[in-house]
């Protein structure tokens, strides 16, 4: 970058600490003025070497160190490395298990949008907004915590099941929480739309179209913003969401605003999905009835072979492509987190932008970057 | 588009490249190309058969039969058919085509895949690591006879 230096430039780099960043990387600004002509990520200051470890661990080690990959959507992530190694097992959770992980995994969602929210407000100048936010955040984390034992890194999801049943009196603590954030949601809204600083920084910048965004490889939020209709639990369902009602929220403009707007209606459908869940939840096993799934077994072993699963991360797109050789570790793990190609979009759509930009935009992509290094 | 057209479309347009194609589910349809091939599989599957988002690049490592895997997972923003495309490249001198020309976010996969597995990917823009310091270039950790920093055996690989 330094090569293609002229007089009036200077390189600026943000990070690897930096405020406006939801995780450790350096973003190498080569500015002329205030504008951004060209941008570069350097990624691995945080790389933990999950796949290595995961090779090394036993499967069910392997759901605790999935959790870590980003504590945010632990749920999700073990989600999917469950979902994988069910598959090779040729095993379906029974139907209350689904429901118990459809509820957490949406609770998930909405802490995960909460918060996304939050720091997207305070990145724009805006801190305030991240009080509001982790105020309800802190309510859902705290349904989380009653069911899991935990506020972050759950370890709660099993081969074949859940670990706990829902404690008594989840339904009654949940509705109301559910019911003041359908409340929230709104004034959220009302506030962003009422605010005019806001709006100015939001609309119109760093616009994505639907045509680049496919080709960057982006999913999640920020493709739907875009007006693609893609969302897993609807292309590619898994668990009971084919039982369930809900719609893709997309937008059309593909700027800041429209990612924003999409996660507060993505908020609204998993409450939504939530009280269906709620309401429907059939009484019934954790764990398929005649197997030894959920008991004490000192070594699992899993049928050889390969499964590519995905799951949809409040971020978009998770996969995993797992090998297994027949023993009681993957021989391979493959993690596709969701954040991975949308990070490294973010230069393309920054150049040309400026530097106070450059903030809103990365912010309104929701990322962690502990998932893209893995 | 489902899953038997699209193996029936590829191994009539590729009968030498493309070998072992097979249908695991109505969802999951895998196949082996060869690697000289790669890129220009790549590039009709993203054209003729909507396959146009690259869920990632990845390499596996197989020292019992001194190979190693590249592995394209590639699927697409219209239907729910997720390809599974892998190559087969010997274990000395790992080297394929770059498909970035084809899918741009194969750009930073393909980094990572160097870096962990020493596979050379030709042709990339940008090859360097990505997430590793510069340091354990030519350490290969993700290979499976990896024994830990600083493995010097590796060394003459770079």
């Amino acid at each position: 970058m330094e090569e293609m230096l002229e007089p009036n430039e200077m390189i600026v780099h943000l990070g690897p600490q930096h405020p406006m960043q939801p995780g450790p990387f350096r973003l190498n600004l080569r500015l002329k003025g205030e504008t951004v002509m060209d941008a570069e990520v350097e990624l691995g200051y945080i790389h933990k070497g999950i796949e290595k470890i995961l090779e090394n661990k036993t499967y069910l080690q392997g759901i605790t160190i999935v959790d870590r990959i980003c504590y945010l959507v632990a749920l999700t992530n073990e989600e999917c490395f469950v979902g994988c190694a069910e598959k090779l097992l040729g095993i379906e959770p029974p139907e209350r298990a689904q429901y118990i992980r459809v509820i957490l995994e949406e609770l998930s969602r909405l802490q995960s949008h909460l918060l996304g929210l939050g720091e997207f407000g305070e990145f724009i100048g805006f801190v305030s907004m991240f009080m509001y936010t982790i105020k309800e955040r802190e309510e859902v984390v705290g349904l989380i915590d009653m069911v899991t034992g935990a506020r972050v890194t759950h370890s709660y999801l099993k081969f074949g099941g859940v670990r706990e049943d829902l404690p008594v009196g989840f339904k009654e603590k949940a509705l109301p929480i559910l019911n003041n954030l359908k409340k929230v949601i709104e004034d959220y809204e009302g506030m962003f739309y009422s605010d005019r600083i806001y709006r100015e920084r939001t609309i119109g910048v760093g616009v994505l179209t639907a045509d680049v965004a496919k080709s960057f490889g982006v999913s999640g939020p920020a493709l739907r913003a875009t007006g693609v209709p893609f969302d897993i639990r609807k292309n590619e369902p898994y668990l009971v969401y084919k039982d369930l009602d809900f719609k893709v929220c997309t937008e059309t403009a593909g700027d800041c605003f429209a990612r924003v707007q999409v996660r507060l209606n993505e908020m609204r459908e998993s409450i939504y999905i939530l009280e269906q869940c709620l309401d429907q939840i059939p009484n019934g096993p954790l764990f398929p009835e005649g197997t030894p799934y959920g008991r004490r077994t000192p070594v699992m072993r899993v049928p050889a072979g390969e499964v590519f699963h995905r799951v949809e991360d409040p971020r978009g797109e998770m996969g995993m492509y797992m090998i297994s050789d027949g023993t009681d570790k993957p021989y391979r793990v493959k993690v596709r987190g969701p954040y991975f190609p949308t990070l490294q979009a973010l230069p393309p759509l920054i150049k040309g932008t400026t530097v106070a930009d450059v903030a809103a935009i990365s912010g309104s992509m929701d990322g962690c970057t502990s998932e893209a290094d893995r | 588009m489902d899953a038997r057209t699209i193996i029936e479309s590829l191994t009539g347009k590729f009968p030498e490249a493309i070998s072992e194609a097979g249908i695991e589910s109505p969802i999951r349809i895998r196949a082996y190309v060869d690697k000289e091939k790669a890129k220009e599989v790549c590039q009709y599957l993203k054209d003729s058969l909507q396959f146009d988002h690259l869920c990632s690049v990845c390499g596996v490592d197989y020292p019992p039969r001194n190979e190693l895997e590249a592995v394209y997972h590639i699927a697409s923003y219209d239907h729910p058919v997720v390809l599974m495309l892998k190559a087969r490249l010997p274990r000395n001198t790992p080297e394929i085509e770059s498909i970035v020309p084809v899918y741009w976010n194969a750009n930073w996969y393909e980094r990572e895949t160097y870096e962990l597995f020493g596979i050379m990917f030709k042709n990339h823009p940008n090859l360097k690591p990505l997430v590793l310091p510069e340091d354990m270039l030519g350490e290969w950790p993700l290979r499976k006879d990896y024994e830990g920093f600083p493995n010097k055996t590796a060394r003459n690989l770079v």
